[in-house]
């Protein structure tokens, strides 16, 4: 693959050195074996000789083996480690560039894609791609081994082997199928659980609480029943393995046996079967069916891995347009004048197509319109969030583009319609690490707001806010809007679902903003806010 | 390790007969598996040995090579049987180990159990209780059967080959392996914990970054959320590289006292048999269970992987399966009709204590609505949730009847009153078993005319009727639909005092409307108090109490 870049051929050269020094150290068993076989052999015949020494050699070998196996250990993990983080700062890297909503998804799910799903990949990187590796190389060398001692032994090898793919890929139908249409993942268990944790608090007001147990504990139940029924097949694959390689091993150890009683004649190229070859063989035998009956317990390693990836693959399909500009701070630009220019966004359903305008600075201006007539998109087409698909938002006369973007964003300031907070404290939503200016918090309403929270300005916030009521979250983003002193302040809706008192409070903040020169455009309803304003214009849906 | 001990003896506890028979099962695996090799060892080097003198025709070759093959069979068969019985067994524990944790969580306060809404409390309790399932599975029944088998194969070598032997297998499989598990697992600690709060990190600030992803753009904020996730995810990958590290060289011990305990038994058994004192095939016996036995330390190297997080999952999950009060003990009915009474009653946002609202007092009688206003964030739904009796006020007390409110038996108070919050709590089930939850007894009849008052039964008829299935957190209903059925369940549930807050947002006016006719309706004898923004619910109250803002008395 020519595709591939540099650190993806790293890594999996990383992955093939691994898996090649785990089955080296496999091989070496080939020589332990050969020690043991040699001690208990020349015990029979009394030719045994430095005893010790072979026990020592075999040890040797068996460090060599320990030493090996770490080393591989090693190299896989590296690579597993690098892969996996290659994955998830492709997502980091991707989500901080784009200012569009994946379709494959919420939050919570990339989230969990570049977390737990991620980490999902690391047994199949360290179990699964050496099992593979091991199943390709070891069982042949030893039934070549074999072959060279007994044509028998060969036989029973050559029947039991190739015979477990077989009908593990039979079974392994069966359970799929079997799975499919009864569509059961034991994981279904905690998305139950998450879904009754999150509706407690509000169930336990109403005493649902007891209920809500019992519904869960039938629930998993049934799941439980269902989950038996598909594991009842799928663990007939394994016993087959299992069976193959103990009736595999059972008959070579009984077909030396007697053929070193002298009972059997038959088996051998020739010569009869002496001690040493027949203990050999028979130590090799378990090694012959280890490689697969790895490869089997590491097979759900696999599948793990080929869901997660299918997810990353579906995330990653779909593209989304670069952002404009970088999201960075810099120093905000000198503004004059902004005007729209025949701006016309695309959206999967319909074309939004909005009125040319031209605002000036100390311009106060409201635009109305039924929902879906793209009162937020023209804000967020103003703040360079999204990118008209014709014609163009002028600055200052020039079109905005990658090069104004951040800097028109610094001289904006930003208070959209549902407040959206870090998980971090109240002080740095507000500020972003700058210190807090009492005179805006003062302005925004939002002293008093600080002075009821049991630690103030270092409260934590959490994805909706926590802690704060509607009025107050929405008094803290003009609290955040306001705090840059910006020259052009975008408010959507900012008194929607806000009591009378609340409302006016916000409408008097903007209001004192647009006294001191600030210039405003606000989406809005609300006929209080509307007569203050200098401009009003309506949007028409599908205009 | 103290909560992972109390979260074992949970699991091991509710199913003991299951995990009895699953720990059978798995023992008889093992044994089955040792004895294979030592016997076939056995069976070839004496058939040698009889060969080579000529006494091969004497040897009795049926029984062994019958036992050969019928440990062969059986094991494969007690393999079978042991993996169904514990996974059953897990299965059960885990759905108990669920059905516990909810019922702690159910015991502990409101404002906590709140807490878990968000899903990145969410994620971490269900990731939690997740990495505990393999508790039983994976490392206690193959860590006691381990156990078991090396001590029983040790026993079985001091009376077939040697004491001598059966030492070392006891020092190398058993108190090696043990001493190195503790000792790994110390080491392990402090990074696995690390990389857990490496993860925990990489997710919230993947979430914070996508969902405030528009305001980090506009306040020119991506680079440092970029950052912030960048640098958790390298935390983590550092810290788990360190995991994997202590691993590796426990892994690496553990093979070399495997192969130290073979080494040991070759030359031993090999010495004695050069001696004379055993023969050449008990010394195979030794060796051939030597090399079987070391499949029996395998869990020692799984456990090591996992105890880490296992333990920090069990320090968290834990407290939250603990009961904190004996909420849901059952008792009978009491005959309480009201009137609610508060008298000075102050209340304060979480621990703070600074009153939000002036000292209110109010009496509402049977029958009787009321509506609360007050500007956002004056503290209505404060107010409601202490009448409720979720939170306890800062001051003043509430009456109900004749009782303190906060005396009244709880199973009783959750009979008396009902709150319907701003958020509509749906689970993933259909539409009865939804209204069931707060009825569990009522007919369908009785919910149908629930969802009428409600101006629901068309919808619901429309979508399939009662048995129409909700996805997860009630996905399938719009929100003013979502709004109706929960307004339509706490009907169902027949109480004395309603308390709603907030009942017709996003609903149209005249819709609005009629179901708050429909409320009263249902609930003639009821009192109701809400916490009302909208003229159409204030409009509908008989009176309207106005919380005032504490500041304005100072």
């Amino acid at each position: 693959m020519d595709d591939q870049s540099k650190p993806q051929r790293i890594q999996s050269r990383a992955t093939a050195l691994g898996g090649g020094l785990a089955v080296l150290a496999n091989l070496i068993w080939l020589a332990q074996a050969w020690v043991i076989a040699t001690v208990l052999a020349g015990l029979l015949s009394g030719t045994v000789s430095q005893i010790w020494l072979s026990a020592m050699s075999f040890l040797g070998l068996g460090i060599l083996r320990a030493l090996l196996n770490r080393q591989a250990q090693a190299a896989l993990s590296h690579a597993a480690e690098a892969e996996i983080q290659r994955w998830r700062l492709e997502i980091a890297a991707t989500e901080a560039a784009t200012a569009d909503v994946s379709r494959f998804g919420g939050a919570g799910s990339i989230a969990a894609l570049t977390t737990e799903k991620l980490d999902a990949l690391r047994p199949f990187l360290l179990r699964y791609k050496p099992a593979r590796m091991r199943v390709l190389v070891v069982p042949p060398i030893i039934l070549a081994i074999t072959v060279w001692y007994s044509w028998a032994a060969a036989v029973v090898l050559m029947a039991a082997g190739p015979l477990i793919p077989v009908f593990m890929a039979l079974i392994g139908w069966a359970a799929k199928e079997a799975s499919a249409q009864q569509m059961v993942k034991i994981g279904s268990l905690n998305d139950l659980l998450a879904d009754r944790l999150a509706a407690l608090a509000d169930l336990t007001l109403i005493g649902a609480g007891p209920q809500v147990i019992d519904g869960f504990s039938t629930a998993s139940d049934t799941l439980r029943n269902k989950t038996m029924a598909v594991l009842r097949i799928a663990f007939l694959s394994s016993t087959v393995l299992e069976l193959f390689s103990a009736l595999g091993v059972a008959m070579i150890a009984v077909w030396v046996g007697f053929a070193l009683l002298g009972e059997i004649s038959w088996g051998t190229w020739g010569s009869p079967l002496t001690p040493l070859v027949g203990i050999y063989l028979l130590l090799l035998a378990p090694d012959f069916f280890q490689p697969l009956r790895d490869l089997a317990a590491a097979w759900h390693d696999k599948s793990a891995a080929d869901a997660v990836k299918e997810d990353f693959g579906a995330w990653k399909r779909d593209a989304r347009p670069k952002m404009m500009g970088l999201g960075a701070i810099t120093s905000p630009m000198d503004f004059d004048c902004l005007a729209l220019s025949k701006v016309e966004v695309r959206h999967p359903d319909k074309t939004l197509f909005f009125p040319d305008l031209k605002i000036g600075p100390g311009d106060c201006l409201a635009i109305k319109g039924p929902s879906g007539a793209g009162k937020t998109t023209l804000l967020r087409v103003i703040a360079g969030l999204e990118i008209p698909s014709r014609g163009a938002v002028l600055v200052n006369g020039v079109p905005l583009s990658d090069v104004q973007a951040d800097g028109w964003r610094a001289s904006i300031g930003w208070m959209p319609q549902t407040p959206r907070f870090l998980g971090r404290s109240l002080r740095h939503n507000i500020g972003f690490g700058v210190s807090l200016d009492q005179r805006i918090l003062h302005r925004a309403r939002v002293s008093h707001v600080l002075d009821t929270l049991p630690s103030g300005d270092l409260t934590q916030l959490g994805e909706s806010g926590a802690g704060l009521s509607g009025g107050e979250a929405r008094r803290v983003t003009l609290a955040r809007a306001l705090h840059r002193n910006p020259s052009i302040l975008l408010a959507d809706e900012p008194t929607a679902d806000l009591d009378t008192e609340t409302a006016q409070d916000i409408i008097n903040g903007l209001l004192d903003y647009v006294a001191d020169g600030g210039t405003l455009i606000t989406t809005t309803h609300d006929p209080r806010l509307i007569e203050q304003m200098d401009h009003v214009i309506k949007l028409d849906p599908g205009a | 390790m103290k909560a992972l001990f109390k979260i074992m003896r949970m699991l091991l506890c509710g199913e003991t007969r299951a995990f009895a028979q699953g720990m059978v099962l798995s023992l008889t695996v093992l044994i089955m598996g040792v004895a294979l090799l030592a016997l076939s060892g056995w069976f070839i080097t004496a058939a040698a040995a009889a060969g080579m003198i000529g006494l091969g025709t004497l040897f009795n070759v049926f029984a062994p090579s019958a036992m050969v093959r019928f440990l062969a069979l059986g094991r494969t068969a007690a393999r079978y049987g042991e993996r169904l019985t514990t996974h059953d067994a897990t299965l059960r524990a885990l759905s108990n180990l669920r059905v516990r944790l909810l019922g702690g969580v159910l015991t502990l306060p409101y404002r906590q159990i709140e807490k878990l809404q968000a899903s990145v409390f969410l994620n971490r309790v269900t990731s939690d209780v997740d990495a505990l399932d393999g508790l039983a599975l994976r490392l206690v029944l193959p860590g006691a059967a381990g156990l078991a088998i090396i001590f029983l194969a040790a026993f079985a070598v001091a009376i077939l080959v040697s004491p001598t032997i059966s030492m070392v297998i006891i020092l190398g499989y058993a108190i090696g392996p043990t001493l190195v598990f503790f000792w790994g697992q110390r080491r392990a600690d402090k990074p696995s914990r690390k990389a857990q709060v490496g993860l925990q990190a990489l997710r919230s600030r993947v979430i914070d970054l996508i969902t405030t992803r528009d305001e980090l753009i506009a306040f020119g904020q991506i680079p440092e959320a970029h950052k912030g996730v960048v640098d958790a995810a390298k935390f983590q990958s550092k810290s788990q590289a360190e995991v994997e590290r202590i691993e590796r060289t426990t892994g690496l011990i553990l093979d070399l006292m495997g192969w130290a305990v073979v080494t040991a038994s070759l030359g031993i058994g090999a010495t004695l048999a050069q001696a004379g004192e055993i023969t050449a095939a008990q010394a195979a016996v030794g060796i051939f269970a030597s090399l079987a036995l070391s499949e029996a330390v395998a869990p020692v190297r799984r456990a090591l992987s996992e105890i880490g997080r296992m333990r920090s999952a069990a320090k968290r999950i834990v407290p939250l399966m603990e009961k904190h009060s004996d909420q849901y003990a059952t008792s009978s009915m009491p005959i309480h009709d009201g009137p609610l009474v508060l008298s000075d009653v102050i209340a304060a946002r979480g621990d703070a204590d600074t009153a939000l609202f002036a000292p209110i007092d109010l009496t509402i009688t049977r029958g009787e609505t009321v509506a609360l206003t007050g500007r956002s964030g004056c503290g209505k739904s404060t107010l409601l949730l202490i009448v409720a009796g979720q939170i306890a006020p800062l001051g003043g007390v509430v009456r109900f009847g004749d009782d303190d409110l906060f005396q009244i038996d709880p199973v009783q108070r959750a009979k008396l009153i009902a709150m319907v919050p701003q958020r509509h709590a749906l689970v993933a089930g259909t539409i009865a078993e939804n209204l069931r939850l707060a009825a569990p007894e009522a007919t369908d009849d009785a919910l149908w005319t629930a969802l009428e008052e409600m101006q629901l039964a068309k919808t619901i008829e429309a979508k399939g009727g009662l048995n129409a299935r909700l996805g997860f957190r009630g996905v399938g209903l719009s929100g003013g639909e979502a709004r109706r059925l929960v307004l339509a369940r706490a009907l169902l549930g027949k109480p004395k005092l309603l308390l709603l807050d907030e009942p017709t947002e996003g609903l149209d006016a005249p819709i609005a409307e009629r179901v708050l006719q429909g409320l009263r309706k249902a609930l003639p004898n009821a009192a109701i108090l809400m916490a009302a923004h909208r003229s159409e619910e204030v409009n509908f109250a008989d009176r309207i109490e106005q919380l005032h803002p504490k500041q304005q008395f100072h």
